[in-house]
Formats: C-alpha cells, sequence, structure tokens
C-alpha cells in the first residue's frame, strides 16, 4: 500500500493559499457567477483545514452543506434575478474612498499581530488526537441534545419563512 | 511548524476580507458572499482551538456543527429576502434599496 504523506507546513500552506485567494476572488470576481465558484473554492479548502485538524466528519459538512447547498442555492439565485439587475452595480460612491479597505485591513492586522505575539503563550505542542466521529454521537445526543432540538426548530422554521418569503402572489 | 497561531492568522487575513466585502460591496449577493466567509473564519477558529487544547475537548466540534447548519439556514432565508428585493424594486444594489429611510 503506498501512502503519499504531505509535510505539514506544505499542506498548510496550499490550503491557506486556497482558502485566501477563493475568498478575494468571491469579492472581486467581474462575473458573479465565477465568483460563487470561487467561494466554493475557498470552502473547499477550509473543508481541508478542518481534515487536517482531526475533524473528518466537519470536513464531510462543510462540503456537503456549503459547496453542496449553500453555493448551489447562490447559483439558482444568481440565475434567477435578471442580469441587468445584478450587474454594472460595482464600484464605490465617489468620495467614498478606500475606508473600508483601511478598515478591514487594520481589523485584521490587529486580529493577526495579537495572535503572532501571543504565539509563545499559546498551546503550541498538538496532543495524541483521540477525538473520533463516535464521541460527536453521543456528545450531541446527550449532553448537547436541548441545543440541537431548538436548532432543528430554528432551522424549520426558517425554511418556512423563506418560503413564504420567495411565494409569488398569483 | 504550524502552530495555532498560524491557523489565527488564516483565520484574521479571512475576517479581514469579510469585512472589507461587507463594506465596500454594493450587490446583496456579495455581501452574503462575505458573510459567509466571515463564518467559515470563525468556524476555523473554533476547530483550531478545540484540536490544540489538552486534553481535546468535542465541544468545538459541536459548535461548528450547529454554526455550519445556522449558516445554510440564513443563506436560504438571505437569498429569499433578495429575490424579494429584485422582484419589487428590480434591483438588488443596497444602496438603492433604502425605503424604509425616514
Amino acid at each position: 500500500m503506498v501512502t503519499l504523506t504531505v509535510p505539514p507546513d506544505v499542506s498548510f500552506i496550499i490550503l491557506a493559499a486556497v482558502t485566501i485567494i477563493g475568498a478575494i476572488l468571491a469579492l472581486q470576481a467581474k462575473e458573479l457567477i465565477y465568483g460563487a465558484v470561487a467561494l466554493a473554492i475557498s470552502f473547499i479548502g477550509m473543508a481541508g483545514f478542518f481534515a487536517s485538524l482531526d475533524a473528518p466528519y466537519l470536513a464531510m459538512l462543510q462540503i456537503a452543506v456549503y459547496v453542496g447547498a449553500i453555493v448551489v442555492l447562490i447559483l439558482f439565485t444568481i440565475m434567477l434575478v435578471s442580469r441587468e439587475q445584478s450587474e454594472n452595480i460595482e464600484g464605490s460612491e465617489p468620495g467614498e474612498g478606500s475606508v473600508g479597505l483601511w478598515l478591514a485591513g487594520l481589523l485584521a492586522l490587529s486580529i493577526a499581530g495579537v495572535a503572532a505575539l501571543a504565539g509563545p503563550n499559546l498551546p503550541s505542542i498538538v496532543p495524541a488526537a483521540n477525538l473520533s466521529i463516535s464521541d460527536l454521537g453521543p456528545a450531541l445526543t446527550s449532553q448537547y441534545s436541548v441545543p440541537l432540538i431548538i436548532l432543528a426548530l430554528l432551522i424549520s422554521s426558517a425554511l418556512l419563512g423563506a418560503l413564504v418569503l420567495a411565494k409569488v402572489e398569483r | 511548524m504550524v502552530t495555532l497561531s498560524s491557523y489565527l492568522i488564516v483565520s484574521a487575513a479571512l475576517l479581514g476580507i469579510g469585512v472589507y466585502g461587507l463594506s465596500m460591496k454594493r450587490s446583496a449577493i456579495r455581501i452574503l458572499f462575505a458573510i459567509e466567509i466571515i463564518v467559515n473564519a470563525a468556524n476555523l477558529n473554533f476547530v483550531a482551538f478545540t484540536r490544540y487544547m489538552n486534553p481535546p475537548q468535542v465541544s468545538g466540534q459541536i459548535m461548528v456543527f450547529y454554526s455550519i447548519a445556522a449558516a445554510a439556514m440564513e443563506a436560504a432565508v438571505g437569498l429569499a429576502l433578495i429575490l424579494v428585493a429584485s422582484r419589487i424594486n428590480s434591483t438588488i444594489d443596497v444602496r438603492k434599496l433604502n425605503k424604509l429611510k425616514g
């Protein structure tokens, strides 16, 4: 049996590049539909992060829900919203400048600076991974069962609300 | 060596990209993209912290499980709102959707 092993540093850099470049392209791509595809690629990179952090169940859920459901829903919405409504509304108002860019850059830089400075104090030695998928099920049904029920009610009410909102009056 | 700070820095970069999209973009669908990117950044933080915790805890992964479900719900409602807005106002430019302005 041949196993392909990639050093963790290399895989981390590749995943970070895929995730971040996908996110940038999702916002900056000329066509909205290319942006949705770039968003799907960014979500797949995030699923890779989850897999590398020993959370295979979450990686599977990320691909199934984000790439399989949300991006497809977005694609259908882009097709339903007519083309002339969705194009030519990029660009900023005159006088608005690049305040948002400065705001976002300063926010990200300050948080990344704190994370980098706190690096020596954070736990760096990875403990042995002894969490498995079979640990998630009992926790979901015993300790965290009430939030699960509330979430189920919330999802059904939100889906009903979305249906009522999008209904065409005849 | 991949440390916890590396994951936090990637997450901060994603947060910055998302905030940029939220504040600068005018298309409602792009703003939804930005929201999803920010939610992803938060999920990455949860999973990274719970992985580096000693002994490993299951609570962070459960939190992300709920967060993914809530994000799917939010996308469904948001896209329904965008559809209704495009039908009523025939635009999805958020700078022009200002009928509630006093």
